[in-house]
Protein backbone atom coordinates (compact mmCIF):
# COMPACT_ATOMS: atom_id res chain seq x y z
CA UNK A 1 0.00 0.00 0.00
CA UNK A 2 1.59 3.15 -1.07
CA UNK A 3 1.36 6.20 1.22
CA UNK A 4 -0.39 7.99 -1.11
CA UNK A 5 -3.19 5.59 -1.76
CA UNK A 6 -6.20 7.31 -0.60
CA UNK A 7 -8.12 4.25 -2.58
CA UNK A 8 -8.94 2.40 0.71
CA UNK A 9 -12.29 2.10 1.28
CA UNK A 10 -12.86 1.20 5.27
CA UNK A 11 -15.44 0.47 7.14
CA UNK A 12 -16.11 -0.35 10.89
CA UNK A 13 -19.41 -1.99 12.42
CA UNK A 14 -20.25 -3.39 15.92
CA UNK A 15 -21.33 -6.41 16.39
CA UNK A 16 -23.29 -8.23 19.15
CA UNK A 17 -21.20 -11.09 18.64
CA UNK A 18 -17.66 -12.71 20.20
CA UNK A 19 -14.89 -12.57 18.02
CA UNK A 20 -15.23 -16.56 17.35
CA UNK A 21 -18.43 -16.10 16.11
CA UNK A 22 -17.63 -13.21 13.57
CA UNK A 23 -14.51 -14.80 12.45
CA UNK A 24 -16.09 -18.12 11.48
CA UNK A 25 -18.24 -15.81 8.38
CA UNK A 26 -15.03 -15.00 7.00
CA UNK A 27 -13.74 -18.40 6.85
CA UNK A 28 -16.61 -20.77 6.84
CA UNK A 29 -18.70 -21.05 2.85
CA UNK A 30 -21.61 -21.66 4.73
CA UNK A 31 -21.49 -18.90 6.90
CA UNK A 32 -19.82 -16.36 4.42
CA UNK A 33 -23.09 -16.57 2.02
CA UNK A 34 -25.01 -15.84 4.89
CA UNK A 35 -23.85 -12.22 4.52
CA UNK A 36 -22.38 -11.99 0.69
CA UNK A 37 -22.31 -14.11 -2.27
CA UNK A 38 -24.24 -17.47 -3.23
CA UNK A 39 -21.72 -19.76 -3.07
CA UNK A 40 -18.70 -19.70 -1.60
CA UNK A 41 -15.31 -21.65 -1.71
CA UNK A 42 -12.80 -21.09 1.10
CA UNK A 43 -9.84 -22.74 2.19
CA UNK A 44 -8.37 -20.48 4.89
CA UNK A 45 -4.92 -21.06 5.23
CA UNK A 46 -2.17 -18.92 3.64
CA UNK A 47 -2.36 -19.33 -0.30
CA UNK A 48 -5.39 -21.10 0.23
CA UNK A 49 -7.90 -19.91 -2.23
CA UNK A 50 -11.03 -17.60 -1.43
CA UNK A 51 -13.67 -17.23 -3.97
CA UNK A 52 -16.89 -15.77 -3.74
CA UNK A 53 -19.73 -15.91 -6.36
CA UNK A 54 -21.35 -12.76 -5.34
CA UNK A 55 -23.68 -12.53 -8.33
CA UNK A 56 -23.74 -15.59 -10.02
CA UNK A 57 -21.96 -13.70 -12.93
CA UNK A 58 -19.31 -12.07 -11.04
CA UNK A 59 -17.09 -14.01 -8.99
CA UNK A 60 -15.19 -12.52 -6.32
CA UNK A 61 -11.32 -14.03 -6.06
CA UNK A 62 -8.51 -14.47 -4.37
CA UNK A 63 -6.17 -15.65 -1.90
CA UNK A 64 -5.82 -15.86 1.95
CA UNK A 65 -2.49 -13.85 2.71
CA UNK A 66 -2.75 -14.07 6.69
CA UNK A 67 -5.53 -15.60 9.56
CA UNK A 68 -5.23 -15.20 13.20
CA UNK A 69 -8.29 -15.92 14.57
CA UNK A 70 -10.09 -14.78 15.64
CA UNK A 71 -8.26 -11.38 15.57
CA UNK A 72 -7.50 -10.99 12.12
CA UNK A 73 -7.83 -12.25 8.29
CA UNK A 74 -6.17 -10.87 4.85
CA UNK A 75 -7.37 -11.98 1.65
CA UNK A 76 -6.31 -10.85 -1.71
CA UNK A 77 -8.93 -9.85 -3.86
CA UNK A 78 -10.12 -9.11 -7.53
CA UNK A 79 -12.78 -10.22 -10.31
CA UNK A 80 -12.34 -13.42 -11.91
CA UNK A 81 -11.97 -12.88 -15.77
CA UNK A 82 -12.11 -8.56 -15.14
CA UNK A 83 -9.33 -6.91 -16.48
CA UNK A 84 -9.41 -4.08 -14.37
CA UNK A 85 -9.05 -6.12 -10.99
CA UNK A 86 -8.05 -9.24 -11.93
CA UNK A 87 -8.22 -11.32 -9.25
CA UNK A 88 -5.91 -11.20 -6.15
CA UNK A 89 -4.88 -7.58 -7.42
CA UNK A 90 -6.45 -5.63 -4.20
CA UNK A 91 -6.08 -6.77 -0.65
CA UNK A 92 -9.03 -6.86 2.48
CA UNK A 93 -7.60 -6.68 5.93
CA UNK A 94 -10.53 -7.90 8.42
CA UNK A 95 -9.40 -6.34 12.15
CA UNK A 96 -11.88 -8.13 14.80
CA UNK A 97 -11.21 -6.29 18.12
CA UNK A 98 -13.04 -7.34 21.23
CA UNK A 99 -15.40 -4.22 22.71
CA UNK A 100 -17.98 -4.11 25.64
CA UNK A 101 -18.59 -8.07 25.05
CA UNK A 102 -19.16 -7.62 21.53
CA UNK A 103 -16.56 -6.99 18.40
CA UNK A 104 -15.48 -4.15 16.71
CA UNK A 105 -15.06 -5.19 13.04
CA UNK A 106 -12.97 -3.27 10.39
CA UNK A 107 -12.69 -3.77 6.68
CA UNK A 108 -9.99 -2.07 4.58
CA UNK A 109 -10.20 -2.59 1.02
CA UNK A 110 -7.05 -1.25 -0.22
CA UNK A 111 -4.59 -1.27 -3.44
CA UNK A 112 -7.72 -0.53 -5.34
CA UNK A 113 -6.71 1.09 -9.36
CA UNK A 114 -7.07 4.54 -7.75
CA UNK A 115 -3.56 6.34 -9.85
CA UNK A 116 -5.62 5.40 -12.93
CA UNK A 117 -8.67 5.57 -12.12
CA UNK A 118 -10.62 8.71 -13.96
CA UNK A 119 -11.91 8.97 -17.79
CA UNK A 120 -8.82 7.83 -19.17
CA UNK A 121 -7.63 5.00 -17.24
CA UNK A 122 -8.86 1.66 -16.71
CA UNK A 123 -10.36 2.90 -13.45
CA UNK A 124 -13.17 3.48 -15.70
CA UNK A 125 -13.99 -0.14 -15.89
CA UNK A 126 -12.95 -0.83 -12.40
CA UNK A 127 -15.75 0.83 -11.60
CA UNK A 128 -18.27 -0.15 -13.52
CA UNK A 129 -17.09 -4.01 -12.66
CA UNK A 130 -18.41 -3.00 -9.53
CA UNK A 131 -21.24 -1.15 -10.06
CA UNK A 132 -22.36 -3.76 -12.23
CA UNK A 133 -22.06 -6.08 -8.72
CA UNK A 134 -22.55 -3.64 -6.36
CA UNK A 135 -25.94 -3.45 -7.93
CA UNK A 136 -27.04 -7.06 -8.43
CA UNK A 137 -25.97 -7.20 -4.58
CA UNK A 138 -28.70 -3.89 -4.06
CA UNK A 139 -31.38 -5.40 -5.55
CA UNK A 140 -31.30 -8.94 -3.78
CA UNK A 141 -32.22 -6.45 -0.82
CA UNK A 142 -31.14 -6.44 2.90
CA UNK A 143 -32.58 -9.67 3.55
CA UNK A 144 -29.78 -12.39 3.17
CA UNK A 145 -32.04 -15.19 3.65
CA UNK A 146 -34.19 -13.93 0.08
CA UNK A 147 -35.00 -16.72 -2.13
CA UNK A 148 -32.78 -14.92 -4.74
CA UNK A 149 -29.68 -14.69 -2.53
CA UNK A 150 -27.93 -17.22 -1.21
CA UNK A 151 -28.54 -20.71 -2.98
CA UNK A 152 -29.66 -23.14 -0.57
CA UNK A 153 -29.13 -26.73 -0.86
CA UNK B 1 -26.73 6.64 -6.60
CA UNK B 2 -29.22 3.83 -7.61
CA UNK B 3 -29.52 5.54 -10.28
CA UNK B 4 -26.58 5.14 -11.80
CA UNK B 5 -26.74 1.60 -10.56
CA UNK B 6 -29.39 0.51 -12.76
CA UNK B 7 -27.98 3.16 -15.66
CA UNK B 8 -24.93 0.65 -15.79
CA UNK B 9 -26.68 -2.57 -15.28
CA UNK B 10 -27.27 -2.26 -19.17
CA UNK B 11 -24.79 -3.77 -20.73
CA UNK B 12 -25.01 -1.31 -24.14
CA UNK B 13 -25.14 1.72 -21.73
CA UNK B 14 -22.05 0.74 -20.16
CA UNK B 15 -20.71 0.07 -23.73
CA UNK B 16 -21.97 4.15 -24.57
CA UNK B 17 -19.98 5.12 -21.62
CA UNK B 18 -16.59 3.59 -23.11
CA UNK B 19 -17.25 4.86 -26.46
CA UNK B 20 -17.46 8.25 -25.06
CA UNK B 21 -14.98 8.55 -22.11
CA UNK B 22 -12.36 10.56 -24.07
CA UNK B 23 -14.53 12.26 -26.31
CA UNK B 24 -17.26 13.69 -27.20
CA UNK B 25 -19.49 12.50 -29.91
CA UNK B 26 -22.74 13.40 -31.13
CA UNK B 27 -25.80 10.76 -30.56
CA UNK B 28 -25.80 9.80 -34.30
CA UNK B 29 -22.25 8.87 -34.16
CA UNK B 30 -22.65 6.89 -30.83
CA UNK B 31 -25.88 4.94 -32.51
CA UNK B 32 -23.75 4.09 -35.74
CA UNK B 33 -21.74 2.11 -33.45
CA UNK B 34 -24.51 -0.12 -32.29
CA UNK B 35 -27.00 -2.40 -34.09
CA UNK B 36 -30.13 -0.51 -32.91
CA UNK B 37 -32.37 2.07 -33.58
CA UNK B 38 -31.47 5.92 -32.99
CA UNK B 39 -34.58 6.34 -30.21
CA UNK B 40 -33.42 3.13 -28.66
CA UNK B 41 -30.23 4.90 -28.38
CA UNK B 42 -31.41 8.23 -26.57
CA UNK B 43 -33.24 6.72 -24.65
CA UNK B 44 -30.12 5.16 -22.99
CA UNK B 45 -28.63 8.04 -23.40
CA UNK B 46 -31.35 10.07 -21.22
CA UNK B 47 -30.80 7.32 -18.96
CA UNK B 48 -26.97 8.11 -18.28
CA UNK B 49 -27.75 12.07 -18.24
CA UNK B 50 -30.56 11.36 -15.31
CA UNK B 51 -28.05 9.51 -13.57
CA UNK B 52 -25.05 12.03 -13.85
CA UNK B 53 -22.92 9.88 -16.04
CA UNK B 54 -23.08 11.27 -18.78
CA UNK B 55 -22.52 15.48 -19.65
CA UNK B 56 -24.65 17.00 -22.95
CA UNK B 57 -23.80 19.85 -24.59
CA UNK B 58 -25.16 21.83 -27.51
CA UNK B 59 -22.77 22.73 -30.77
CA UNK B 60 -24.91 24.85 -33.22
CA UNK B 61 -28.19 22.05 -33.59
CA UNK B 62 -26.12 18.83 -32.78
CA UNK B 63 -26.02 17.90 -28.92
CA UNK B 64 -22.82 16.16 -27.83
CA UNK B 65 -22.25 13.19 -25.31
CA UNK B 66 -19.39 12.63 -23.35
CA UNK B 67 -18.57 11.45 -19.69
CA UNK B 68 -18.60 12.80 -16.86
CA UNK B 69 -15.45 12.08 -14.42
CA UNK B 70 -17.53 13.51 -11.51
CA UNK B 71 -20.16 10.74 -11.87
CA UNK B 72 -17.31 8.69 -10.92
CA UNK B 73 -16.69 10.01 -7.76
CA UNK B 74 -20.61 9.32 -7.01
CA UNK B 75 -19.80 5.97 -8.34
CA UNK B 76 -17.06 5.15 -5.72
CA UNK B 77 -19.35 6.81 -3.01
CA UNK B 78 -21.73 3.88 -4.09
CA UNK B 79 -19.17 1.09 -4.08
CA UNK B 80 -18.52 2.48 -0.51
CA UNK B 81 -21.96 1.82 0.24
CA UNK B 82 -21.82 -1.23 -0.98
CA UNK B 83 -18.96 -2.55 1.67
CA UNK B 84 -21.06 -1.05 4.19
CA UNK B 85 -24.48 -2.73 3.12
CA UNK B 86 -22.16 -5.95 3.48
CA UNK B 87 -21.52 -5.56 7.23
CA UNK B 88 -24.33 -4.80 7.99
CA UNK B 89 -25.86 -8.38 6.90
CA UNK B 90 -22.80 -9.74 8.62
CA UNK B 91 -23.58 -7.71 11.71
CA UNK B 92 -27.46 -9.60 11.38
CA UNK B 93 -25.94 -12.67 10.80
CA UNK B 94 -23.63 -13.13 13.25
CA UNK B 95 -25.44 -11.78 16.20
CA UNK B 96 -27.96 -14.29 15.16
CA UNK B 97 -25.56 -16.89 14.78
CA UNK B 98 -24.38 -15.74 18.69
CA UNK B 99 -28.00 -15.49 19.91
CA UNK B 100 -27.96 -19.14 18.81
CA UNK B 101 -24.82 -20.27 20.62
CA UNK B 102 -25.78 -18.36 23.92
CA UNK B 103 -29.03 -20.31 24.03
CA UNK B 104 -27.32 -23.79 23.67
CA UNK B 105 -25.29 -22.92 27.04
Amino acid sequence: MSPTDTTAVTHEVHIDAEPETVFAFFTDPDKMIQWKGRQAELDPRPGGVYRVDVTGEHVARGEYVELDPPHRVVFTWGWEGGDAVPPGSSTVEITLTEQGGGTLVRLEHRDLPESERGPHGQGWDHYLERLVVAAAGGDAGPDPWDEEGPERS
Amino acid sequence: MEAAARAIAEPRRRAILRLVRDRELSAGEIASHFDVTRPAVSQHLTVLREAGLLAERRDGTRRLYQARPEGLEDLRAFLDEFWAAGLERLKLAAELDQSRKDRKR
